[in-house]
């Protein structure tokens, strides 16, 4: 109902107003890191100036011409390709499983699957690198592309679940009165009603795999560096302004990846 | 939740669920019980692993000072983090849930939640750019006069934890202002008639009230910064006396193993322990409002 | 007590309150009864200070409150959903607005044991609100509203959420109850039989205006317009002709001249005019009954039963008349032997002042 002019002392506005101010404040602080990085990567020079006195593309081209940065963008496209699709499979397979059964350990095997999202991302390194060295594993992009896998798991089952919650069962049961298998059922009436869960899972399993550092650090090998790796080693060693140019991409991913998550299955559902 | 009617789609729902369940006892399950066998184990000089068991690992995380310390610190930093964190997710989750404009929530949304999408590096590497000797902010205020020499504003903690918030405000901000968009519009109003004004209205009504979003928000950064590495090390540099730094030394620096496995397990515990505790208050605090 | 001046409200283009102007007595129980939209709870939201109007004055015990924010007013709320804070028992409940002012404990205490005893939930007083039924939300909400002794106790639709039978209770409840405590109370439904019940005067807002205020008596039987006849109570619309002879009961429905109808001595006038007939007031009797030949006869007509409902109190009828109009009838149980079938053909007759003349708005419809 809405409320035309709500009756506020001069006291409680002076408050209000100052909240906002305060609330403002805030976003500006979550915002001041693009902003810097915006300000690098188009920044004639090696460091920012501020305020800019010209713009330049110097450092994005320097990106394109270099062959370690231009690896690395192989490497990660490459998870990119082979993780999604695969976390999406397991994450819709997965989240329908356990929103159709009913069984004693359900919600432990729940946790389970959601566990990566809460266990230190270290400790998750840590042991796949033990494990993956085991069985000679360790390096590979292989062994990248399931920590990948593990780490982006949980967002595509979460998201699927979103979307398994908000369609009618009936429809399921209809299907298999009518004869069909659960099989077929479930490819040819649940999977399309469920697209929009799989899309934004997909579209987190690639952002999430294109940025995963935490992990990464311990499964990678010179022969396999993703870039988010090289970012980490390239700011630990060395001073490269490419990197500004790099994080500019990243952030522009990001927002796209957040216009499609929205456009599928809504951003306050989906976090 | 009903039960699937037919043996059949039981039997295809667990088929279903096989894949996913196998790989995480291969990637997950087994990983962590071979990581609770290898702390288990000692190391000789040259960090080959012995064969036997022994707790040897575990008695140098918590008799040493230096590890004992970096647990504190850790610990600490993440509570701190937290605490930050939820006190600025306040103005920030109000302005959210009291902007009316469908266009400006989209903005605030999007500056919130764009960030958790791009690459941890990324975010850190801009504090970098930020607090750099010849960084932006020593860059302006050297412009404006205000000191002669460039501040060292790196490789401290307090960098850190200015770092740590920044990254992890979103995860606060979020589930604070799901709490606050879930109280009624009639409560505040009631608190009104019944002759509070805005301030008593916040402290005894709405704050009481936000308190399982804030919790949950607070147990998240909380969990994220106590395990987190990349930020510290390049904002902090390594000599911070961290715990996940030192985890990560071990591992792919000193390669002692063992030992890092048993200073990952020891993090992991205390961490669980601190964030089931905080769940354990929430919960309770949600069962005596609203029964369940 | 309450006095509300000229009070108009906009929502953007939208005219929610056109000039009301109102006076509620001390220790009055007044409603504000209309249909969805009317404006009532505009209203009620402006005496309780949630808005402020886009023109007039509210006057609260002789104090101008129209700028004042709420927690200034000295009012006292009952929401539509009761609005108890989940977070506290019911003893903090209705502690809440004594403890805003700085209440002592040991008042505080006596305040809120004496309220809990009045509305009956004394063993109650550790409990949460989830713990409560509806009805039991709905008592504590009354005394967290009373406890701080306010000057007027503003109800917005308080019963709508409770079952038909429990809210029969709590009408019986509030009436004691709030006769008990005699505070100035204005309350807003959209229940028109719980404001019969319950109120002193009752004003009807349609369109944003007050079509008219009175007791429940003098609205059932004195409706001064259309809007008022057709929302209180039910009724039938007749239409009528001035002629030579008298005035004629006519109908868009009908065909030919209608039946005479003699109207009761207040009434003067020729001009046509619209009249409201209770269904209560209309008497059946069997076509074989009457003495006089139907011609002659005034303010009495034939019809045939196109419906008939008994439902248990009394018999509601649809009946057809001749040319096709139709008259609801409300006849007692004990004014028939059995429900009479569809098509029976029956005499209905009123009496000349159960004809309550309506205005005719210019512009009205007529046949």
């Amino acid at each position: 109902m809405a409320t035309d002019r709500d009756l506020v002392p001069a006291s409680e506005r002076l408050w209000r107003w100052f909240c906002m101010v305060a609330g403002g404040l805030v976003y500006l602080f979550l915002l001041l890191p693009v902003l810097v990085i915006f300000l690098s990567a188009f920044s004639p020079t090696a460091y920012p100036q501020f305020p800019p006195k010209m713009l330049s593309l110097r450092w994005f081209q320097a990106f394109f011409e270099s062959r370690d940065w231009l690896k690395a963008l192989q490497v990660s496209a490459w998870l990119l390709l082979i993780v999604t699709p695969l976390t999406a499979l397991l994450g819709t397979t997965a989240a329908y499983a356990l929103a159709r059964l009913t069984f004693r350990g359900r919600a432990v095997v729940q946790a389970l699957l959601l566990s990566p999202l809460i266990i230190p991302q270290v400790v998750l390194g840590i042991a796949l690198l033990y494990v993956l060295t085991g069985v000679g594993l360790a390096g590979s992009l292989t062994g990248l592309a399931i920590g990948h896998i593990l780490v982006a798991l949980p967002y595509a089952v979460r998201t699927v679940s979103v979307s398994l919650a908000s369609i009618d069962r009936k429809l399921e049961t209809a299907s298999m009165s009518l004869g069909a298998s659960p099989a077929y059922t479930f490819t040819h009436v649940t999977l399309p009603l469920i697209k929009p869960g799989i899309v934004a899972g997909a579209v987190f399993a690639a952002v999430t795999s294109f940025g995963e550092v935490s992990v990464s650090l311990f499964l990678t090998a010179p022969g396999t560096v993703t870039m988010p790796v090289r970012i980490f080693t390239y700011i630990d060693q060395t001073f490269d302004p490419v990197v500004n140019a790099v994080s500019a991409i990243f952030i522009v991913l990001a927002v796209v990846a957040l216009v499609l998550i929205e456009r599928t299955i809504g951003l306050t559902k989906a976090m | 939740m009903s039960r699937v009617s037919s043996p059949g789609a039981s039997l295809f729902s667990w088929f279903l669920l096989a894949p996913g369940m196998l790989f995480l006892a291969a990637f997950l399950v087994v990983p962590a019980i071979l990581l609770v066998v290898l702390s288990l184990h000692d190391v000789d000089g040259m960090l080959m692993v012995l064969p036997g068991y022994s707790i040897a690992q575990y008695l140098a995380v918590f008799t040493s000072s230096v590890y004992a310390h970096a647990l504190g610190t850790t610990l600490w930093v993440a509570a701190l983090t937290a605490t930050l964190c939820v006190l600025l997710a306040y103005p920030a989750a109000w302005l959210l849930v009291n902007t009316r404009s469908r266009s400006w929530r989209t903005v605030l949304y999007v500056i919130l939640i764009s960030p958790l999408l791009t690459s941890v590096v990324i975010r850190t590497f801009a504090w970098i750019v930020l607090l750099a000797q010849n960084g932006l902010i020593n860059d302006v205020l050297r412009h404006l006069g205000l000191i002669d020499a460039p501040l060292a504003l790196l490789w401290n903690m307090k960098a850190v934890v200015v770092a740590y918030v920044q990254v992890m405000l979103p995860f606060a901000v979020l589930p604070l202002a799901t709490s606050l968009g879930e109280i009624p519009a009639a409560l505040p109003r009631a608190s009104q008639s019944l002759g509070a004004d805005a301030r008593h209205t916040f402290l005894h009504v709405v704050l009481p009230l936000s308190i399982p979003g804030m919790m949950t928000g607070a147990i998240i950064v909380f969990a994220l910064a106590a395990g987190s590495y990349v930020t510290p090390l390049l904002i902090g540099g390594r000599l911070q006396p961290l715990l996940p730094i030192a985890i990560y030394q071990q591992a792919l620096q000193i390669a002692n193993l063992p030992l890092a496995a048993a200073l990952s397990l020891s993090l992991l515990a205390v961490t669980a322990t601190i964030a089931g505790l905080m769940t354990y208050v929430q919960k309770r605090w949600e069962r005596r409002v609203y029964g369940h | 007590m309450i006095a509300i001046e000229s009070v108009a409200h906009r929502f953007g283009t939208l005219l929610a309150l056109d000039g009301v102007d109102l006076h509620i007595a001390e220790g009055e129980f007044f409603s504000l009864l209309g249909p969805s939209g009317c404006g009532k709870t505009t209203l009620l939201n402006i005496i309780a200070g949630f808005l402020a109007p886009s023109a007039g004055r509210v006057v609260l015990g002789g104090r101008d409150i129209t700028s004042l924010p709420p927690h200034q007013r000295d009012i006292g709320m009952v929401f539509q959903n009761y609005a108890l804070f989940p977070h506290l028992n019911v003893f903090d409940n209705v502690a809440y607005g004594l403890r805003v002012r700085k209440t002592k404990g040991a008042e505080v205490r006596q305040r809120v044991a004496e309220m809990l005893e009045l509305v009956q939930l004394a063993e109650l007083a550790q409990r949460m609100p989830h713990q409560l039924s509806g009805g039991q939300q709905q008592r504590v909400a009354i005394a967290r509203a009373l406890a701080i002794r306010p000057q007027v106790l503003l109800l917005d639709e308080p019963l709508s959420n409770l079952d038909a039978k429990l809210r029969k209770q709590m009408q019986t409840e509030l009436r004691r109850l709030l006769g008990n405590v005699g505070v100035t109370t204005v309350m807003v439904t959209h229940d028109q039989e719980e404001a019969l019940g319950l109120s002193d005067r009752i004003g009807i807002l349609g369109a944003g205006r007050l079509q008219q205020v009175g007791t429940p008596l003098e609205l059932y039987r004195r409706p001064r317009n259309r809007f008022v006849g057709e929302f209180v109570g039910h009724g039938n619309l007749i239409d009528s002709r001035a002629g030579e002879a008298g005035v004629f009961l006519a109908n868009r429905h009908f065909a030919a001249p209608g039946v005479p109808l003699q109207l009761a001595s207040a009434y003067t006038g020729t001009a046509d005019a619209l009249f409201l007939l209770r269904p209560e007031r209309i008497r059946l009797s069997p076509l074989t009954a009457v003495a006089t030949p139907f011609a002659a006869a005034s303010n009495s007509v034939t019809g045939s039963v196109r419906d008939a409902s008994y439902i248990g109190a009394g018999l509601h009828l649809t009946m057809v008349l001749a040319g096709g109009g139709e008259l609801l009838v409300e006849a007692p149980e004990a004014s028939f032997v059995t429900v009479p079938q569809a098509g029976t053909a029956l005499h209905l007759a009123w009496d000349a002042e159960d004809l309550i003349r309506l205005p005719v708005v210019s512009g009205e419809e007529r046949s």
